[in-house]
C-alpha cells in the first residue's frame, strides 16, 4: 500500500511539473515574469497572450485585477511603490496625468512602421504628451443614441439613421416628449433613459459634456466664446478660464437642465436595465449595448446619431495598455504592450470584446460595424470623434466638471456651477 | 500632603516591590509589547506622517516630487469654500444623527428594559441594521428613496402628495442620509442605554416610588441623571461615528447634489485619490482629528457625571 501511495505521489509530482519543464526547455534565455494590472474581463486576453508567449517563451505573466471603480485608486498607490506592475491597463484619458507624473514609459520608439497613418487621430491625441506616445491604444468606444423601435413606432417617430440627418437637441426633445408615457418626471416609460455608467446619475463628462461642446464651433475665431465652448479647455491643456462658462455653454446647459426638470423626460437617478426592460424610448450608450442586443435581441431596436446644437461631437476613449516607467523589464514589457495593440494581436483583443479598434486598417474586419445600426458608431468615430479634453489634469477636470454638470441636472444654476468648476480646475492646475 | 511627600511615598512603594511583583511587571510588558509595537506602527507613525504631509504639496502618483509648502494647505482651507462647506455638511449630519439616535435609542432601551411582550423580537429587529453591512443598508435605502419607483415615494404619492427628490435635492439629501444612518445606529445606542439602565440600582427608584414619586418623576429625577455616564458615552460614540461617516456619501449621493452631502471623510478621500492632492487631504485630516478631539473633550466636560452609584 505504501509503495502504491509513493508511486502515486511521485507520478502526480512529475505530471504537475511538466508544463514548467516544457517552458524551461523552450526558453533559452533568462525567464521573465511580467506583472499586469487590469480590470476584470479586460484585455490582454488569453488567446493573444498565449500566441505571443509562443514567440517569447521566456516570458510568463502574473495578472492582478481590480474593479474599474477602484482602478484609479489602485494605480495611484501601486505606481508609486518600489515594485510597480510592468503593464497597466488604465483609462485612456488619464494618459497625460500618468505621463506627467512619470508613471508611464514613452513608447514612441517601439511603435511599428505605419502606426502613425493607421491610428485614429483622436486616439493619438489622447495618448500623447509632450511629443511622446505613451500608449498605442487598442480599442475605441463612443456613444450613440439607441431607441426602442416598438415604442418609437407607436409614437409615430422615425429617428434618423445617418449622420447627415442627425437630430438637433430640440428635435430630439420633441421625440422624447412624444414617446414618453406617463407623467413628466415620473413616467412609466421615460423619453430618455438613464446612463448605465457610475451610479446611474447624469453629468458624466464622457456622456454629457458633449451637450455644451456641441453648442460651440471649432472653426470660429480662437478668441471667440464659440471656439472655447467647443474645446471646453485650452487645447494645450493649460487653462479652462473662459472655456466652461461661455454664453453658449450656459445656453446648452439650460436646455440640458430642462430635460431633467421642466420637461421631465430624463430621470435624475439610475434605473437598472431601463432601456432593455422597455422603460425608456431612447438611451445613450457605447457599442457594448448594441453587441449585447445583437447577441440577444430582447427588444426591437435601432441607433440614431447623437443629437447636437451647432456642431456634432462625440467623445472617444476607452481603457488602454501602458508600461510603467519603473518596470524592471521595460524593453520586453514595451514590446508586449505594442504588440498587443498592433496587427493580428490587436484584432484578437478587440474582437473578443466587441468595441471598435483604434487602427483604421482593422475596421473592415469587423463586419457588424459596416452596416446599420452599428455603422453609426464607426461614422461618428471617424467624423465627429473628439477625445475628452486632453490634459495632465484630466482626472481632476473629469471629477470637477462631472459634479458641475450633475448639479445642473439636479436643478442648479448653470452659470454658477460652471464658474465654480472653472475655479476648481484652476486650483488643481496650480499645483 | 506636599509634592515632596507624595514623590517620596511613590518611590518607597517602588522600593518595596517584591521580586514577584517585578517579575510580573516584566511579563506584563512582554505581553503588551507586540500590541504597543503594532499601535505605534499602524496608528502613531501614520499619524506623524500625515501631520508631516499636511505641510507638503504632493500627489500619490508622484510622491518623489513632494515639496514643502508651509501653511499653504491650511490657508487654502480659508481661501476656498470646500473645507468650510464640507465641515458644515458634516456637523449638520452629525447633529441630525445624534438628535435622532439619543432620544430614540433611550426610548427603545426603556421598552427593552420593561416587562412588555415581544421584547426579544424587538431587540433582534433593532439590532439587525447595526450588524448589516453599510453597503447593503445604503443600497437598500437607495431603492427605498428612488424618485420614480421607490417605496417611500409610492407611499407619498398614495397620500396625494407630490413625489419627493429625496437624494437629488440639495435640501433633502443630507436629511435623508442622516435618517438612514440614525436608523442603522439606533440599535447600538439602545443596547448601550439598556446596559446603563440595568446598572441603575433598583432601590433608588423603589424608595422614590414609596415616597410618592410618579414614574415620570422617577425617570426624570433619578434614571436620566444616573445614566449620564452612559449618555456621555453614547453621545461621544455617535458624534465620532457621524464625523467619520463615509459610506452614505460614497454609495448614495457621491457627495452631491451640489456638495450638500460631501461629508468630510469622503471629501478627504476624493481630495487624495481623485484630485491627487494628498497634501491638502492630509491637512484636512489633521483638522478633522483636532475637531474630533475637541468635540469629544467638550462633550465629556459638558456631560460629566455629577452623581455616583
Amino acid at each position: 500500500m505504501k509503495r502504491v501511495l509513493f508511486a502515486t505521489l511521485l507520478g502526480g509530482s512529475a505530471l504537475a511539473a511538466l508544463p514548467a519543464l516544457a517552458q524551461d526547455a523552450a526558453c533559452n534565455g533568462k525567464p521573465v515574469t511580467l506583472r499586469i494590472l487590469r480590470t476584470p474581463g479586460n484585455y490582454p486576453y488569453p488567446a493573444p497572450m498565449e500566441a505571443w508567449q509562443k514567440e517569447h517563451p521566456c516570458v510568463s505573466f502574473e495578472i492582478n485585477e481590480v474593479p474599474f471603480a477602484q482602478l484609479g485608486d489602485t494605480i495611484s498607490v501601486q505606481a508609486a511603490s518600489d515594485d510597480p506592475p510592468d503593464i497597466l491597463v488604465y483609462d485612456g484619458p488619464n494618459t497625460q496625468s500618468y505621463a506627467k507624473a512619470g508613471i508611464l514609459l514613452p513608447l514612441t520608439k517601439y511603435l511599428p512602421e505605419g502606426w502613425d497613418d493607421d491610428i485614429l487621430p483622436a486616439t493619438k491625441a489622447e495618448h500623447s504628451y509632450e511629443g511622446e506616445v505613451y500608449s498605442p491604444g487598442i480599442e475605441q468606444t463612443t456613444v450613440a443614441m439607441y431607441y426602442n423601435k416598438a415604442l418609437t413606432d407607436a409614437a409615430g417617430i422615425e429617428p434618423p439613421q445617418t449622420l447627415d440627418a442627425a437630430w438637433t437637441w430640440p428635435e430630439a426633445l420633441e421625440a422624447f416628449k412624444a414617446c414618453q408615457q406617463g407623467e413628466p418626471g415620473a413616467p412609466e416609460v421615460w423619453g430618455l433613459g438613464p446612463t448605465r455608467f457610475g451610479n446611474g446619475q447624469p453629468g458624466l463628462v464622457y456622456q454629457d459634456l458633449i451637450y455644451q461642446r456641441s453648442n460651440g464651433d471649432p472653426e470660429a475665431d480662437p478668441e471667440s466664446s464659440a471656439w472655447k465652448t467647443f474645446w471646453a479647455m485650452a487645447p494645450d491643456g493649460s487653462t479652462v478660464e473662459g472655456y466652461l462658462d461661455t454664453p453658449e455653454a450656459i445656453e446648452a446647459l439650460t436646455f440640458y437642465r430642462s430635460l431633467f426638470n421642466e420637461e421631465g423626460v430624463a430621470p435624475k437617478a439610475g434605473i437598472p436595465n431601463a432601456f432593455f426592460d422597455g422603460k425608456a424610448c431612447f438611451y445613450i450608450d457605447t457599442p457594448a449595448a448594441g453587441n449585447a442586443l445583437l447577441k440577444d435581441p430582447v427588444i426591437d431596436w435601432g441607433i440614431t446619431p447623437i443629437p447636437y446644437f451647432k456642431t456634432p461631437v462625440v467623445h472617444t476613449g476607452s481603457t488602454t495598455i501602458g508600461v510603467t516607467a519603473r518596470s524592471k523589464h521595460p524593453e520586453i514589457a514595451a514590446q508586449f504592450a505594442v504588440d498587443m495593440e498592433w496587427g493580428e494581436y490587436a484584432y484578437m483583443n478587440v474582437s473578443q470584446r466587441g468595441n471598435l479598434p483604434t487602427l483604421k486598417s482593422l475596421f473592415p474586419r469587423f463586419p457588424a460595424y459596416q452596416d446599420y445600426p452599428m455603422k453609426v458608431f464607426t461614422d461618428q468615430l471617424e467624423q465627429w470623434g473628439q477625445p475628452r479634453p486632453p490634459s495632465p489634469y484630466f482626472s481632476q477636470y473629469d471629477r470637477i466638471v462631472t459634479d458641475a454638470i450633475r448639479s445642473v441636472a439636479f436643478g442648479g444654476d448653470p452659470e454658477e456651477a460652471m464658474a465654480d468648476a472653472e475655479r476648481e480646475v484652476a486650483r488643481a492646475m496650480r499645483r | 500632603m506636599t509634592a515632596i511627600d507624595a514623590q517620596g511615598t511613590v518611590a518607597a512603594a517602588r522600593a518595596r516591590r517584591t521580586p514577584r511583583q517585578k517579575r510580573d511587571a516584566r511579563v506584563a510588558y512582554v505581553f503588551l509589547a507586540p500590541f504597543l509595537f503594532l499601535l505605534l506602527l499602524f496608528q502613531y507613525v501614520p499619524l506623524a506622517m500625515m501631520a508631516k504631509n499636511a505641510f507638503m504639496d504632493y500627489s500619490l502618483l508622484n510622491p518623489d516630487a513632494a515639496k514643502f509648502v508651509g501653511l499653504l494647505n491650511f490657508s487654502d482651507m480659508l481661501y476656498f469654500d470646500d473645507a468650510r462647506e464640507s465641515l458644515a455638511a458634516t456637523f449638520l449630519f452629525a447633529l441630525g444623527v445624534v438628535a435622532i439616535v439619543i432620544p430614540l435609542g433611550f426610548a427603545l432601551a426603556l421598552f427593552l428594559d420593561s416587562k412588555l411582550p415581544a421584547r426579544g423580537i424587538v431587540r433582534t429587529i433593532i439590532m439587525l441594521p447595526v450588524v448589516t453591512s453599510a453597503v447593503v443598508v445604503a443600497t437598500m435605502w437607495n431603492f427605498l428613496l428612488d424618485p420614480s419607483n421607490g417605496l417611500i415615494n409610492g407611499v407619498v404619492t398614495a397620500m396625494g402628495l407630490p413625489r419627493q427628490p429625496f437624494l437629488t435635492s440639495p435640501d433633502q439629501a443630507l436629511v435623508m442620509i442622516a435618517i438612514m444612518t440614525a436608523w442603522q445606529q439606533v440599535g447600538f445606542a439602545a443596547i448601550l442605554f439598556l446596559g446603563g439602565l440595568q446598572g441603575v440600582p433598583k432601590e433608588l427608584a423603589e424608595a422614590a416610588r414609596i415616597d410618592g414619586a410618579t414614574k415620570a418623576q422617577v425617570l426624570w429625577n433619578i434614571t436620566i441623571p444616573l445614566l449620564s455616564r452612559t449618555t456621555l458615552f453614547v453621545v461621544v460614540i455617535m458624534t465620532v461615528f457621524s464625523l467619520q461617516a463615509f459610506a452614505p456619501a460614497f454609495l448614495m449621493t457621491d457627495g452631491g447634489p451640489r456638495d450638500s452631502t460631501n461629508l468630510i471623510v469622503y471629501h478627504i478621500y476624493k481630495t487624495a485619490f481623485v484630485m491627487q492632492n494628498a497634501g491638502y487631504a492630509s491637512a484636512l485630516s489633521v483638522l478633522l482629528l483636532v475637531i474630533v478631539l475637541g468635540i469629544s473633550l467638550l462633550q465629556m466636560w459638558l456631560l460629566r457625571a455629577r452623581w455616583n452609584y
